[in-house]
């Protein structure tokens, strides 16, 4: 079990080093962060002088380990547009993020699971024809789309909520449902097939042969093993969906780590993105690894 | 014992002098109410330190809140003195005095002495810092309330950059606040002689800022300004619509239209300062095209400037002949050609291309896309055939500064200064953008930066512009106007008071009804 | 079939044909079909330009709205352009940037799965770790570099959005291959001698095939809404191209105004292929393996 274990944070360590490289060169190769630090008509010799002060004068491998090292110590740089450490604003950025896709997540899980039922249990009937409909829906309508409708009805129209911005539980309502809007019918489906999938299995077949009320066969065995692949979906894409608030984020002014890498891009930040970027790859990382971890533990099996 | 009354009635009568001479009490009421703005852009920390000013306008869309200038620009004029009570050149134009304000206060307290103008000139590192500081030789302290700059030669450009906003050496910090908290801690907790002073920020979300009551000019009107970073324009106009903010920057096109027939809201145009224009890439290669005037002339008269005005502002922006804004010092204000696609077609067949010719691409700074396209329908009208070419903000920005821009460049020009800090950049064959190659221009532009007498450098600096616009280089078109979106709930915005100045000011004004 | 059934003349190979596409789903191969005929045949259907526009014609409602009329059916954008024309011209893009790269993250996804599920050990595990660093890269960063690097253009949008869904397929494809490995008839092959390639060509594929066309179905339609997304941060299809994603985005602002229709209809366009892709990754799941529940 150690070996797998110590195997296994090999692994981790080696996709986080190829992150940080490819973040690393890809943000460098993309562009010069000082023509746009610096004043449109400012002179060669100005960027210069900046360049220094940033210390983006030395080379490409010199600069990594600089930003390794300083890593490894909790420095992460500092940010070239805000002038903060540019670990500080990830940290004071992320609580946001993770709560926003904590309720798109709660949101996705609450609807897409009982719709999901609704419709396996009533195959090819009206709910099944509803819950198609309810993830057509949100497979197919952009969040940004979804995002806009919300705040124009009922922010601007009915004036129930506000707008924007992060406050109340009363601002997270709209960013959640657009943000869940992919995975509420990504979920409704998974669920709807894996019940179907049970509701059809030999174990259900001989309870209700044995004569067990219908109820008694759907919560105490339906309900429980479908819902376990729909549970490690979820998992996976709770990152996902961090990855993707980047849209909602900017529609309802969200102040997530998807607007802050978004932005870092935009103004060629280089300790901002390799700062979210590795310390988002190393959440996603060891959530894979623990996930394996678990997995093996419980099976072993997977440990081969 | 009889009171002996008289030094009583002398009592009395003094004070009775007293109470009736004295200087009436301010009748200003206390500040009151809490005005919210949605703001198009990220507010960054750097800007909170007029030491590291870029050059652009955008650090004083908070700048003119927190902090205060020798001299700036004001609805009275573009060179009001503020901080600075008045100023004087001495004959040989080698000396600038500096008579400062006696009652200003920043907002720990400390007064404002000529220790904080020597210590804000010295430490800034902004734009045209090197430039200041060659020029300048020293600054002395001639009483706590009078500064002198001693120039190493006459520089008639002096007060265009230390008493205006294209740097900020003019803008005054605190010596003793920032000597103690060092850079980094005023970039944290900033402290200025502003009509606001700093309460906290959410870095990138938004920024809070309370009335300075002691500031110099007058009492602010308003007790709480919050600043949030909306970057989606339909949100921001969300907000107004719905109270949550009371100003909301740049609402353009569509939404523009929405806030004309919102009747809580008022649509108020700012700015003024960019300037728009077509520039030729390849128009000193011989086989292009673009070489021949009559072409570019063409592409200038296929422009309906209004039309694009309408679709892109709302009509707020003036259309333009020149590329420096009128406004400016030393610009020599150009009608712009009217619309006359017919006139156009007559010139490309005078150079030889009766039925138009493939120009390429048109690349516009980001992300004014839709600008881009409209221009390149009218091109395309009179047979000047281009595609869009749409390019991320940093790549452009790179490209156009080594000059490697194909095709017709929707280009702009933001920076505070005057005519000569813009021909400097656009036009002379040295500067930074400029793509232009002409001698006779060259000396000109040479020649007025040598000349004393205020007439004759006005006098070569129009003869420029005139050459610019006889040679037919560029095809401006207007000077960018915003429609921002205000609730009627504010009596006084801010909005458009300053002229050519895209943000709110002067900040003591603003006032709710 | 019954004999008497047999229309004169018609081989049993037909008939099995028949078979297999009974119940065919008439609705999604009908919107299909549609989206298809619009994209071949936009240059003859539709009335206008779709790239260029009359300024003054800004924002007209459609024929059936005060204010619209019958020439720009259904109304105008931002730049006067006729929303008709714009939506038959951008079937084409939607349609071959979304089966594009679906297609061609298929291809590289799969074959990814199948070397790395049939080699395993350290050839998976190193494949394994690419795949994790790749899922670990915000796609969305991905997108925004891949676009500055490359320049926006239809191609390059192809090749990001391959580049950002090829890991989906590894993954699942993967799995399919570790399971498969276990099968007799596999064994059987290893044990006859055929070469690594000969069996994951003949055995492997053909039974990992249909999950890929079954995901490729689902990964289309999440390819298409993308698209919208990468246009609204900037980076999708460059203007003035007519993609319904990129109408979408730049409408998005007439919605405040009450410009409804700059929005509607490419976003009805999105929702219909979607759901056509959708159905029919259903039908066709159904129908080549029930096991395929898991997507």
């Amino acid at each position: 079990m150690t070996r797998f274990i110590a195997k296994r944070c090999l692994y981790a360590l080696v996709s986080l080093f190829i992150l940080s490289v490819t973040i690393f060169v890809l943000i460098r190769v993309t562009g010069d962060p000082v023509t746009l630090l610096a004043a449109p008509d400012a002179k060669e010799a100005d960027l210069q002088a900046i360049r220094v002060q940033l210390g983006l004068d030395r080379t490409w491998p010199v600069q990594y380990l600089h930003f390794i090292v300083g890593a490894l110590q909790g420095d992460f740089g500092t940010s070239l547009y805000y002038r903060v450490p540019a670990g500080t604003l990830y940290l004071q950025r992320l609580p946001a993020s993770l709560q926003l896709a904590a309720a798109a997540m709660a949101v996705s899980l609450l609807i897409g699971i009982s719709i999901g039922i609704l419709a396996a249990v009533n195959v090819g009937r009206w709910w099944d024809s509803a819950g198609k409909l309810i993830a057509l829906l949100g497979l197919s309508m952009p969040s940004f789309w979804l995002g806009l409708l919300l705040i124009n009805f009922f922010a601007v129209y009915l004036g129930w909520l506000p707008t924007s911005g992060r406050g109340t539980a009363a601002h997270m309502a709209m960013p959640a449902i657009a943000l869940s809007g992919y995975f509420t019918a990504a979920h409704m489906r998974l669920t709807r097939s894996s019940m179907l999938d049970v509701l059809g299995s030999e174990y259900v077949k001989l309870a209700r042969l044995k004569g067990l009320p219908e109820s008694w066969v759907l919560v105490k065995h339906a309900f429980k093993n479908a819902l376990i692949p729909v549970v490690t979906f979820a998992g996976i894409n709770l990152v996902l969906m961090i990855n993707v608030a980047v849209v909602v984020e900017t529609v309802f002014a969200w102040p997530g780590i998807g607007r802050l890498l978004f932005e870092g891009i935009e103004f060629r930040d280089f300790p901002v993105v390799q700062t979210v970027v590795l310390l988002g790859g190393v959440m996603v990382i060891v959530a894979n690894l623990l996930v394996d971890i678990l997995y093996a533990w419980i099976d072993p099996r997977i440990r081969l | 014992m009889r009171l002996n009354r008289r030094p009583l009635l002398t009592a009395l009568t003094v004070v009775l002098a007293l109470t009736l001479t004295a200087p009436a009490p301010r009748p200003e009421a206390a500040p009151a109410g809490t005005v919210t703005y949605a703001v198009h852009i990220t507010i960054a920390p750097a800007w909170f330190d007029p030491a590291d000013n870029p050059g652009q306008i955008t650090p004083f869309l908070i700048q003119y809140a927190l902090h205060d200038a020798m001299i700036k620009p004001m609805p009275q004029g573009m060179t009001t003195p503020s901080l600075a009570e008045s100023w004087s050149a001495s004959k040989d134009g080698r000396v600038y005095e500096f008579v400062l304000r006696k009652n200003v206060v920043f907002h720990n307290g400390d007064p404002m002495t000529a220790e904080d103008v020597k210590f804000s000139f010295e430490r800034y590192r902004g734009a045209a810092a090197k430039l200041l500081k060659e020029k300048v030789e020293a600054v002395t302290i001639v009483d706590p309330h009078r500064v002198r700059f001693h120039l190493k030669q006459p520089w008639p450009d002096f007060m265009g950059f230390y008493g205006s906003p294209a740097t900020g050496a003019g803008w005054i910090v605190p010596k003793k606040y920032v000597e103690k908290v060092g850079e980094d801690g005023f970039k944290k907790a900033p402290i200025g002689a502003g009509p606001f002073k700093f309460v906290g920020m959410t870095p990138g979300v938004e920024i809070v800022l309370e009335a300075h009551e002691k500031y110099w000019r007058k009492t602010p009107k308003v007790k709480r300004i919050v600043m949030k970073s909306v970057p989606e324009g339909s949100t921001r106009l969300a907000m107004v619509k719905r109270g949550e903010a009371q100003i909301a920057y740049k609402t353009d096109g569509p939404l523009g239209e929405e806030v004309k027939k919102d009747p809580n809201l008022q649509l108020v145009y700012s700015g003024g300062i960019a300037t728009w224009w077509l520039q030729f890439g390849e128009m000193n290669d011989p086989k292009s095209p673009w070489h021949n005037p009559k072409v570019r002339l063409a592409a200038s008269y296929a422009l309906d400037r209004k039309a694009l005005s309408e679709a892109e502002t709302l009509g707020a922006s003036p259309p333009t002949g020149s590329i420096i804004p009128r406004e400016f010092e030393w610009a020599l204000p150009v009608d712009p050609l009217p619309y006359d696609p017919k006139k156009a077609k007559q010139l490309l067949a005078e150079a030889g291309y009766p039925n138009g010719f493939d120009a390429g691409t048109i690349t516009p700074i980001p992300p004014y896309n839709s600008f881009a396209e409209a221009v390149g329908g009218y091109l395309g009208a009179v047979g000047i055939k281009v595609k869009l070419q749409k390019m991320e903000r940093a790549v452009m920005f790179d490209k156009r500064r080594k000059r490697e821009l194909a095709g017709i460049c929707l280009c702009a020009n933001g920076g505070f200064g005057n005519a000569v800090t813009r021909i400097d950049a656009d036009i002379v064959s040295t500067g930074v953008h400029s793509i232009l190659k002409d001698a006779e221009i060259d000396k000109l532009f040479e020649d007025q930066s040598r000349e004393t007498d205020p007439k004759k450098r006005q006098a070569l600096l129009k003869q420029i512009q005139q050459l610019v616009v006889d040679r037919a280089y560029f095809a401006p078109i207007y000077q960018l106007q915003w429609p921002n979106a205000v609730s009627k709930t504010m009596k006084v915005s801010g909005m458009g008071l300053i002229p050519t100045f895209y943000y709110t000011g002067p900040f003591e004004d603003i006032e709710l009804r | 079939m019954r004999a008497s059934t047999i229309p004169f003349g018609w081989s049993p190979a037909w008939h099995r044909v028949r078979a297999r596409t009974r119940g065919a789903p008439l609705v999604p191969l009908t919107i299909i079909g549609v989206v298809l005929a619009a994209a071949l045949f936009a240059d003859v259907l539709a009335p206008f330009d779709p790239e260029i526009g009359n300024l003054r014609h800004r924002h007209r409602p459609p024929a059936w709205v005060a204010g619209g009329d019958s020439s720009h059916l259904l109304g105008t954008d931002h730049l006067g352009r006729d929303i008709l024309t714009r939506l038959l011209y951008g079937a084409r893009i939607s349609l071959i940037v979304g089966f594009t790269a679906a297609i061609v993250a298929g291809a590289i996804g799969t074959a990814v799965g199948i070397v790395s599920g049939y080699f395993g050990r350290w050839i998976d595990q190193v494949i394994m770790r690419v795949v994790d660093a790749w899922l670990a890269l915000p796609a969305v960063s991905f997108a925004i570099f891949l676009a500055v690097l490359l320049g926006p253009s239809e191609k390059n949008i192809v090749i990001i959005l391959a580049g950002v869904f090829w890991t989906r397929y590894a993954r699942v494809i993967r799995g399919e291959v570790l399971s498969l490995k276990e099968r007799e008839y596999v064994r059987l092959a290893i044990v006859a001698g055929c070469g690594k390639w000969t069996i994951m060509r003949r055995h492997i594929l053909p039974n990992v095939i249909n999950t890929s066309i079954v995901l490729s179905t689902l990964i289309v339609g999440v390819v298409i809404v993308a698209e919208a997304a990468l246009s609204f941060l900037g980076v999708g299809v460059p203007p003035p191209k007519p993609a319904w994603g990129l109408m979408l985005a730049d409408g998005k602002e007439g919605m405040m105004a009450g410009y409804w229709w700059v929005t509607l209809f490419p976003g009805l366009a999105i929702m219909l292929v979607v759901l056509a892709a959708n159905l029919l990754g259903d039908w066709l799941r159904v129908k080549l393996d029930p096991q395929l529940r898991q997507l």
